[in-house]
């Protein structure tokens, strides 16, 4: 008796504390974390002990262009992917089911195909020659044709496009689990719709727009199929740069120093917008 | 108001109207690609001279690509699941626990989606050539599963973040072990951020190609590893054919999950 | 952790499952690998009882990978000639056994002592009739954006190319090309930046091409080629054409090195190069192999053309390969 709720107790206590992430850190400290440090060790080792692959990658003002770049781009593609996703997600979260499920059902369906392919599907359309060019010049809206692609504008475009579905369905969540008595009792109170929105909606949706913005922006930093694709040789992004210093160069040292400090530099914004996310959030049980 | 449908007013016209585009935005590739698979043009001219099977019977005619697919459908699911369940309890500890450190804990297993998946592949890639592991289905699973937990994660700790606890807590207080309330009642609530965990779990692994590239062997190839080959080297339409079939299965999957869903509501 | 322990297991099993009778080809995917193993791998099948497996597509970082960790699945790999200079540099390759590979009939200018070629290419200009007024003839033209307006296309990475022809439009004669005037190739391209659009892969410079998005630009012959065969109305001036060749190589410790040297035989032999090169379009490295191929396609050969063909120095490009990418990238990214 006693054993058989002691064995439930585990059961069921283990995820609630600390032990619940056990698994995680040990799948990520045994074949991330491990291997990972062993190559940017190389970083200071490559090809002989000493920082000079830190010094050529700071002296280097094409490493510091691409860094600042991608980290616009990132933030770009965020910020663009916030703003078009919360209207999808307010309306899903409140929709009839019936046309519910059938923009779920496309979100996913675009999502499910495959990313290359969507991605050379949007460069086909974008070209100056391409679908959506010869469209609005053929209707007579346009003389010339848009630059649309090789630029920040393809870029946005084609990262937004991928992007949104990793913001729309935590969103979803998150707006559907605020108590919609919250927002009438703030109409009762003599709330203005927009002053409901601004003190009560978006503020209750942050931890969603937070987690969705942090997944976009991390993942944008990470991204250099559709960059580089879509994105002009000025766009070009850290991990195609990475990728060329790695996988054609050989130069795993050089490599590796700015995987480091791509890394360095993404923690220290996530623990920024810890900060700032965490000190607005409602206080718990509202 | 604001999140009740049928109280919006003309806000509910302008949300509907936009979303509607949205969906639109997300469509047109889908679409086009579709066409581009019975299009003529072997260089994806659009509008295509002509309309053609083709590509589809080149496809078919190829079982390297239905190898491939399966083998990515195998090595998704066994990533999701485990990504998932492991993700589930590591977000029960981040949200529900109370020590120090829970902050650079969740900041570590997210890490995975911010390096550059290159350095990850090489990394992983070295590590599993010393230990055995390369070429491997479970070194190919262990990899996707790194990648794909912190997509868990994400949208499970934002439903956690989300669901109010004292309804738990007053189950248990109702007589429910604290088994029975987490299964019954915290679960289902965050079934929308399971689900999201699922899909983008599946996804990380079933679209991912970098470390594909260096897990893959000559009896591992995955469809995007396939598909990587295929399009940078011919750009074949035959690509779209097989993109267009995925889109197909996929959209009888909704219809039959949809139409049980509502012999299960009747 | 019974789950990890099962994967070193499994790892272990499979590793040393490994079979003496098989071997591992590794090239680029799509049809050019499709053509390799149906002229090389699988005549090479039948008469040796060695089973080839394919593998792919390549990539420099796995291949270096393998060999620091000394566990090499690759036998036989297929790379760009300028990359596999440098890995021999770097002691990532096995010598080629030229007593089991014949060396009497191979073409020097892609055979060394660390790799075998796989096959041959021009960088031809090309460009669509119906984007261009008039027929541009010479690199020179590809500079001229009064005369010939329109986006020109280019190849993206920092390789043997790109370079060369700015250099050739400049006025640098062909054989004072080497050493690389890099200042002087860079100010010629910053004339012409806005009007580059890049292609990545061959398929893409096809692409651009055929749907006219570039008006003209630097293509691989065979691809240009497979566009006229196809019945897109290209242009095609030889003029100075370029070559550049693939190597075949044998990462150092292959662990079926003598099978891999009979395969590089095999592929390499005037039969598997004609047969090749009837599928692909590409040229031959075998200077055997024309007599056994139809007029038609000996015809679309660079070999039809070595009037002023200029052969990019791979083995400066070897050299010098770190200097100019990050020159390369700093200019394309500013």
């Amino acid at each position: 008796m006693q054993g058989n709720s002691l064995r439930r107790g585990a059961i069921a206590g283990l995820p609630a504390g600390s032990g619940g992430a056990l698994p995680a850190v040990v799948l990520v400290g045994l074949f991330f974390v491990v291997p990972v440090v062993a190559l940017l060790l190389r970083s200071v080792t490559d090809p002989e002990p000493g920082l000079q692959n830190y010094a050529a990658l700071f002296g280097s003002g094409t490493y510091v262009r691409v860094f600042l770049n991608t980290f616009l781009v990132a933030a770009v593609v965020t910020a663009v992917t916030i703003v078009v996703a919360f209207p999808v997600a307010w309306m899903l979260a409140i929709m009839p089911p019936a046309f519910g499920s059938l923009v779920f059902g496309i979100i996913i369906l675009s999502m499910w195909t495959n990313l290359l392919t969507r991605t050379y599907a949007w460069m086909v359309l974008l070209q100056r020659t391409g679908v959506i060019n010869r469209t609005l010049m053929g209707l007579g809206i346009i003389q010339e044709p848009l630059p649309l692609i090789n630029n920040l504008t393809g870029v946005t475009i084609g990262m937004v496009y991928i992007m949104l579905p990793f913001m729309i369905l935590p969103l979803v969540g998150t707006l559907r689990a605020i108590d919609p008595m919250t927002l009438r009792a703030a109409a009762l109170c003599g709330a203005t719709p927009f002053q409901a929105f601004r003190r009560i909606l978006l503020p209750l949706s942050l931890p969603g727009i937070a987690a969705g913005g942090l997944m976009v922006f991390v993942m944008s930093l990470g991204y250099f199929v559709t960059p580089a694709l879509l994105g002009g040789t000025s766009n070009m992004m850290l991990a195609e740069m990475i990728a060329q210093t790695v996988q054609s160069l050989l130069n795993w040292g050089l490599g590796s120093a700015a995987a480091f400090v791509l890394l360095v530099v993404t923690m220290a914004l996530y623990a920024l917008q810890l900060r700032l996310v965490g000190a607005k959030r409602p206080a718990g049980g509202l | 108001m604001l999140l009740d449908y049928d109280r919006l007013g003309w806000l509910r016209m302008a949300l509907a109207g936009f979303t509607a585009l949205v969906a639109a935005f997300l469509l047109l590739p889908v679409v086009f690609i579709v066409l581009l698979s019975f299009g003529s043009s072997r260089w994806l001219a659009f509008p295509p001279p002509g309309w053609t099977l083709k590509w589809y019977e080149q496809l078919l005619a190829d079982p390297t690509w239905i190898d491939a697919a399966l083998t990515s459908a195998k090595i998704a699911a066994m990533a999701a699941i485990l990504a998932v369940i492991i993700g589930l309890f590591a977000s029960f500890g981040l949200i529900r626990g109370e020590f120090r450190g829970r902050q650079i804990l969740r900041g570590l297993l997210l890490t995975p989606m911010v390096l550059p998946v290159v350095v990850f592949a090489i990394a992983v890639y070295a590590f599993f050539l010393r230990i055995g592991l390369a070429g491997t289905t479970i070194g190919f699973v262990i990899s996707h599963t790194v990648l794909a937990l912190p997509f868990a994660i994400i949208p499970i700790t934002a439903a956690l973040e989300g669901f109010d606890k004292s309804i738990e807590d007053a189950a248990i207080v109702c007589g429910a072990s604290p088994l029975q309330a987490r299964l019954r009642i915290t679960l289902p609530s965050i079934r929308i951020g399971i689900f999201s965990a699922a899909i983008f779990s599946f996804l990380a692994s079933w679209d991912e190609v970098v470390v594909a590239i260096f897990m893959a062997s000559p009896t591992l190839q995955t469809l995007p590893v396939k598909i990587w080959g295929s399009l940078r080297a011919d750009l074949s339409p035959v690509v779209a054919a097989a993109s267009s079939l995925l889109v197909c299965l996929t959209l009888c999957l909704m219809i039959v999950t949809a139409l049980f869903r509502r012999k299960l509501s009747r | 952790m019974k789950l990890i322990l099962t994967g070193i297991l499994a790892g272990l099993l499979a590793a040393t499952a490994a079979k003496a009778d098989e071997m591992a080809f590794t090239s680029w995917g799509g049809t050019t690998q499709e053509a390799q193993t149906k002229s090389w791998a699988a005549p090479f099948e039948a008469s040796s009882g060695i089973k080839v497996l394919q593998d792919g597509p390549t990539d420099y970082g796995k291949l270096k990978a393998m060999v620091d960790a000394g566990n090499v699945t690759w036998d036989v790999v297929d790379v760009e000639m300028d990359f596999a200079i440098k890995a021999a540099k770097d002691g990532l390759l096995e010598p080629i056994d030229y007593a089991i590979v014949p060396k009497a009939d191979l073409d020097p200018r892609f055979s060394n002592e660390h790799a075998v070629g796989s096959f041959y290419y021009s960088f031809v200009l090309a460009w669509n009739k119906g984007a261009v007024s008039g027929d541009t003839a010479s690199w020179a033209d590809m500079f001229d954006t009064k005369k010939f307006p329109g986006k020109r296309t280019f190849y993206k990475w920092s390789a043997p190319g790109v370079i060369e022809i700015a250099l050739l439009a400049d006025g640098v004669p062909a054989d004072k090309l080497y050493p690389l005037d890099l200042d002087r190739a860079f100010k010629k391209l910053d004339t012409i930046k806005s009007d580059i659009v890049w292609w990545s892969g061959g398929a893409e410079s096809q692409q651009l091409i055929a749907s006219g998005e570039a008006a003209f630009g630097q293509l691989w012959n065979g691809r240009v080629f497979a566009l006229q065969q196809d019945g897109t109305d290209v242009g095609v001036s030889w003029k100075q054409n370029l070559t550049a060749a693939d190597v075949l190589v044998v990462p150092k410790g292959a662990k079926n090195k003598d099978s891999a040297m009979k395969f590089l035989a095999a592929a390499t032999s005037p039969a598997g190069q004609a047969k090749f090169a009837e599928a692909s379009g590409y040229a031959p490295i075998n200077t055997k192999a024309k007599a056994e191929m139809t007029a038609d396609a000996v015809k679309a050969l660079p070999d039809a053309h070595v009037d002023g063909q200029i052969n990019l120095d791979m083995n400066y490009w070897a050299e010098h390969r770190d200097e100019i990418a990050t020159r390369w990238y700093a200019w394309q990214t500013k």
